[in-house]
């Protein structure tokens, strides 16, 4: 259980993370999302300690991170899997994570297994690739065995093979009953693989919700094909719906005007079915459609993008 | 804080680099030893005299440690900046959230590796430096010390052991730096600057400034801790060891607070250690400092101030108002009783001065130049001889007294009388016995006059005394002396007066006052026979001896033979006057026992050409340098040395006696049977009691003593010191007399001021080699 409540963090006069509250909670895994700069990271940071907080606070399982006597064991937390030392062996650097939480040496090994580095154990991380360091990574929050997880942008550098692997394992660790929290800036990251997703822009909070829910809240419209589509749209329109077009498929124009379909927003699909037939007018498809959790996604966070493309042409000015 | 330790420890070990960096420090041990060598090339090409010049390495460890404290500084460095660099610190900080315990839980890890190595290091660098050294590491040195110094002599041990406690001190210097800047170059400079720039820089300062801002650098504090070096008390150094490490921790500590933003608790607790640091060490240093005695922008300075035990000095010291002293010397007087039987009686004012140390070095203490004559002025030896303690100031205030039986004009007795005196005869049966003691009477009787009380009180005891309230008024524990010929009574009725005040004495040409005089003569005689066999040798090899080619010795004897049954009249003289056989032994011994400079033997030339004047009827040879130096045909026995010999019972005490000396001398001494009685016989009749019989040391209760002498006067102080347990003396292969004050200088030199400085003895039999 992860508790971040009304935390604010400041670097000087700028406020990355301006009142955020949510909970991460047991048994699901909770990604993450926001685009670049949106205080993802800070506040992860915040939950280990590593950042202290200008109001509000982050609580692990009701305390705070660093007043845990052997915090490896309540929280494992990957944030930066290039935080090694390239000169040490992968087991030389568990073993040093292991001792400092009173963890023993079996469990160094037990994890390396776990994460399918055992056979280069005794490398140095210095010749290791992104894919190994974050695997390594990963065993290193392992190492506790701890009730909650917490990784920074997993997936990064992964190849498919490595995405699939991670992606079972945190859902086999959530379904231990485990609390798990990643963060990604790509919701199709997290589409297949979190339960439920907190998001956030410019270091506030914009949704906190199932995944499910998400795509859901963002229907947008229902697609229309009637076989006298201008007949419609106006009967449509005189009901308060605004109707657009859909673009005309490429090539020659098609002779059956339903090829082209309407898109139609402000009536739910039943009602414009019901006026369709008071209209006598064929209807040939009818489906409400729903925003992609990628559109969803953009659509959420379109405000707060703090490096949109539009500053680099106002800066170009 | 365990489980961090252990983790700390396991990153310290799993890196192959920090075992890299360790044996990149044996490059210490290649710098001393190359040191070393230069050293010992440099020595060889040198002759003996230049090698006392030479400055010593003591353990050997100088030039190496800069480099090792680099190197341990580096190493404690990176455990703490190679995590900065690697982002490593993220995951460690994850880890170990709590900053001050993840910093600190490197400590015992970090110390256990360089405890280790630093003691490795520290050994191997001396052992390097000895091995290259070899049996030059002995070689005394003008300053008291060796070239180089083995673990057997005192506090090398603790300082090569100091010195690898301090590279552990380099390293977590190294570990509160890279805390506190957090850049592995950045650390790397800032250790480069401390430990090989700053050395260098202070090297350049102008002395006494550069022993003082160098006593403050971690490479010399270990050999300060031991004791053996430098100008700060152990304690202090010891203070300023564990200073170091306290102040670079607590910086790197408040930085990492400051990182946390958990400032307030942890700057109070940089805030604690810093000042206890200072506490700790400010009280001891800055008097050490700044305040060492003789600076010489504080002329009225006291000169015991800063050393332990010492407390300030009663005197008023000034500049000396006499133009030629030497600018830095100070002059004060005390108070004493004249009479020290009657303590709330009589006082006389007793002048003294001082050649206050230089400041360079850890100051022991006093050094006490006890004058001989007697009738010589202790503060006319600093005047003239200051530069013989040149080496010596570094560790001592030197100080003298002129002391009350001084024989100058315009004191309290007229000078013209005690310069003076009668011709001692020999008395051939009592009733010239009773003429030599009422001639000796008289004299005496007219000098006392104008101060019968004083003239009463000159015995070298109440001169030791006077020294004790000298001591008193300077508020030193003890005091080292430098006895200097007949200073040697004076310094030895200190000794059975005052044994646990003496730190160390050394009897340089020192007449025994043990034994009866006639006990002495023999010894005395012995050396006067010796004296003619070297006189009777330099005759047969150098023509410019009148008698070159004959039997010396046989013409000496059949001259004094022939004198004693007909006097040789001196040629010219208005008061006709004649020598007898005992007046040329009286006018010859001090020109045999004193050639002159060598290889030319003024002295002996002129004797020879007196000797052959006399053959032919003429004494005047002798009487003519007589004249020159006492104005008088014969040597007169002077009142002013006489008014203490006689009180300090080197007379004979009865006709009998004398009787029986003369006996013991005529079996003895051929050749200068009865010369010896001279001084004796003066103090028949004298108008004073003696008040200050010879007497043997204490056997117990003193420290070893050291006797100093030349041909011609080494056999006394061996006997002088030979009660004492555990004392030993130093022969000069040559003539020569005070030799501290006015020898040749280098081998003496560097023995006495060995004993004096770190009270080692030269083994026995030990000697130095003849000038020339």
């Amino acid at each position: 259980m992860i508790d971040v409540r009304g935390l604010t963090m400041r670097y000087g006069r700028t406020v990355a993370v301006d009142g955020l509250t949510f909970s991460v909670r047991p048994g699901l895994v909770t990604g993450f999302l926001g685009p670049n700069g949106a205080g993802k990271s800070t506040t992860m940071r915040a939950v280990l300690g590593l950042e202290v907080p200008a109001g509000g606070e982050a609580l692990v399982d009701g305390r705070s991170y660093a007043s845990l006597r052997r915090p490896m064991r309540t929280m494992g937390a990957l944030l930066d899997a290039g935080a090694v030392h390239g000169g040490r062996t992968a087991r030389d650097h568990l073993r040093c994570l292991a001792r400092s939480n009173g963890i023993g040496a079996g469990r160094v090994d037990e994890v390396l297994g776990q994460v399918g580095l055992t056979d280069v154990a005794g490398r140095r991380i210095g010749g290791f690739s992104l894919g190994m360091k974050q695997r390594l990574g990963i065993a290193a929050a392992l190492l506790g065995d701890p009730a909650v997880l917490m990784f920074d942008e997993p997936l990064n550098g992964l190849d498919p093979e490595g995405i699939r692997w991670i992606r079972d394992l945190l859902r086999a660790l959530a379904a231990e009953g485990r609390t798990v929290l990643l963060s990604s800036h790509l919701m199709n990251e997290l589409a297949l693989t979190a339960d439920h997703v907190v998001v956030i822009g410019r270091g506030k909070l914009i949704a906190d919700t199932a995944i499910g829910e998400l795509a859901g809240r963002f229907r947008r419209d229902v697609l229309v094909r009637a076989a006298d589509p201008e007949r419609l749209a106006g009967v449509l329109r005189a009901h308060g719906a605004t109707v657009t077009p859909e673009e005309a498929p490429p090539g020659p124009p098609a002779r059956d005007p339903s090829v082209r379909g309407l898109s139609v927003r402000g009536l739910d699909a039943e009602v414009i079915g019901e006026l369709a037939l008071g209209a006598g007018v064929a209807l040939r498809e009818l489906t409400p459609r729903g925003a992609s959790l990628e559109e969803a996604f953009m659509e959420l966070t379109e405000d707060s993008v703090e490096y949109g493309a539009h500053t680099g042409t106002e800066q170009g000015r | 804080m365990t489980d961090a330790i252990a983790a700390e420890w396991h990153k310290l070990r799993s890196l192959r680099s920090n075992a890299y960096l360790l044996a990149v420090s044996l490059l210490a041990v290649l710098a001393c030893a190359g040191v070393a060598y230069l050293i010992g090339r440099g020595f060889d090409r040198q002759t003996f005299e230049e090698r006392l010049g030479f400055t010593g390495v003591g353990a050997g460890l100088g030039t190496g440690l800069p480099i090792a404290y680099v190197v341990f500084g580096t190493l404690g460095a990176l455990t703490i900046t190679a995590e900065h660099a690697t982002g490593l610190i993220r995951t460690s900080l994850a880890a170990v959230p709590r900053r001050q315990v993840f910093l600190f839980a490197k400590v015992p890890g970090l110390a256990a590796v360089t405890l280790v190595a630093g003691q490795v290091l520290a050994f191997a660098m001396h052992g390097a430096a000895q091995a290259v050294l070899g049996s030059r590491a002995d070689q005394l040195l003008l300053d008291g010390g060796t070239l180089g110094t083995s673990l057997a002599e005192p506090g090398v041990l603790a300082s090569v052991a100091v010195s690898g406690l301090s590279m552990t001190a380099a390293a977590l210097v190294g570990l509160g730096a890279g805390a506190a800047i957090r850049s592995t170059s950045g650390t790397l400079v800032a250790l480069v600057l401390v430990f090989l720039v700053l050395p260098v820089a202070a090297q350049a300062l102008p002395s006494p400034l550069r022993a003082q801002v160098g006593s403050y650098l971690l490479e010399n504090l270990p050999a300060q801790v031991a004791g053996v070096g430098g100008l700060l008390p152990p304690v202090a150094a010891a203070a300023l060891l564990a200073g170091h490490v306290a102040v670079a921790l607590a910086a790197g500590a408040t930085v990492t607070a400051l990182k946390g933003r958990r400032l307030r608790p942890l700057l109070a607790g940089a805030a604690a250690v810093l000042l206890t640091a200072l506490t700790a060490v400010l009280p001891t240093v800055l008097p050490a400092a700044g305040l060492s005695p003789g600076m010489p922008a504080e002329p009225a300075v006291a000169p015991a101030s800063g050393d332990a035990g010492g407390a300030a000095s009663a005197l008023a010291w000034r500049p000396c108002a006499d133009k030629d002293a030497p600018g830095d010397l100070r002059c004060a007087s005390v108070e004493v009783p004249l009479d020290w039987h009657k303590p709330a009686g009589r006082t006389i004012t007793v002048p003294v001065a001082m050649l206050p140390a230089s400041g360079a070095g850890r100051r022991i203490g006093v050094l006490f130049s006890v004058p001989g004559g007697p009738g010589g002025s202790g503060i006319d030896d600093l005047k003239q001889h200051h530069a013989r303690f040149a080496k010596l100031r570094d560790r001592f205030d030197v100080v003298s007294l002129a002391p009350r039986n001084t024989a100058v004009p315009g004191g309290p007795l007229p000078y013209a009388c005690l310069s003076t005196g009668p011709w001692i005869t020999l008395p051939g049966d009592r009733a010239e016995w009773a003429e030599l003691a009422r001639a000796n009477r008289e004299h005496a009787e007219r000098c006392r006059a104008a101060d019968p009380e004083l003239f009463d009180h000159m015995d070298s005891a109440s001169v030791a005394r006077d020294i004790e309230a000298v001591r008193v008024a300077l508020g030193e524990p003890r005091l080292s002396f430098l006895a200097n010929s007949y200073g040697g009574h004076p310094a030895e009725a200190y000794a059975r007066l005052f044994p646990a005040r003496v730190r160390a004495m050394v009897l340089d040409g020192a007449a025994d006052h043990q034994e009866p005089v006639a006990a002495t003569e023999p010894a005395l005689y012995a050396r006067l026979e010796r004296q003619l066999v070297r006189f009777a040798a330099w005759c047969r090899a150098d023509t410019a001896c009148a008698l070159h080619g004959r039997d010396v010795a046989g013409v000496w004897r059949r001259l004094v033979t022939a004198a004693d049954r007909k006097p040789v009249p001196v040629r010219g003289d208005p008061s006709g006057a004649a020598y007898s056989g005992f007046d040329l032994k009286v006018a010859a011994g001090p020109s045999f026992v004193s050639p002159g400079r060598e290889p030319e033997v003024p002295r002996w030339v002129q004797l020879a050409a007196a000797i052959e004047k006399a053959e032919g009827g003429d004494a005047s040879g002798f009487a003519d340098y007589v004249r020159q130096a006492t104005g008088s045909a014969k040597v007169p026995s002077a009142a002013g040395q006489n008014m203490t010999h006689c009180l300090d019972g080197k007379g004979y005490g009865s006709y009998a006696a004398f009787r029986e000396a003369l006996r013991e001398a005529e079996r003895v001494s051929p050749h200068f049977a009865g010369q010896r009685s001279w001084w004796p016989l003066a103090c028949a009749g004298w108008p004073a009691p003696v008040t200050n019989p010879p007497a043997p040391l204490p056997a117990w209760g003193l420290p070893p003593l050291l006797g100093v002498g030349s041909w011609t006067d080494h056999d006394e102080v061996a006997r002088a010191v030979r009660r004492v347990p555990g004392s030993s003396s130093l022969r000069y292969e040559g003539h020569g007399h005070t030799l501290y004050l006015s020898g040749p200088g280098g081998c003496v030199t560097a023995h006495v001021n060995r004993y004096l400085i770190s009270l080692r003895l030269p083994p026995p039999g030990a000697t130095c080699p003849g000038a020339g």
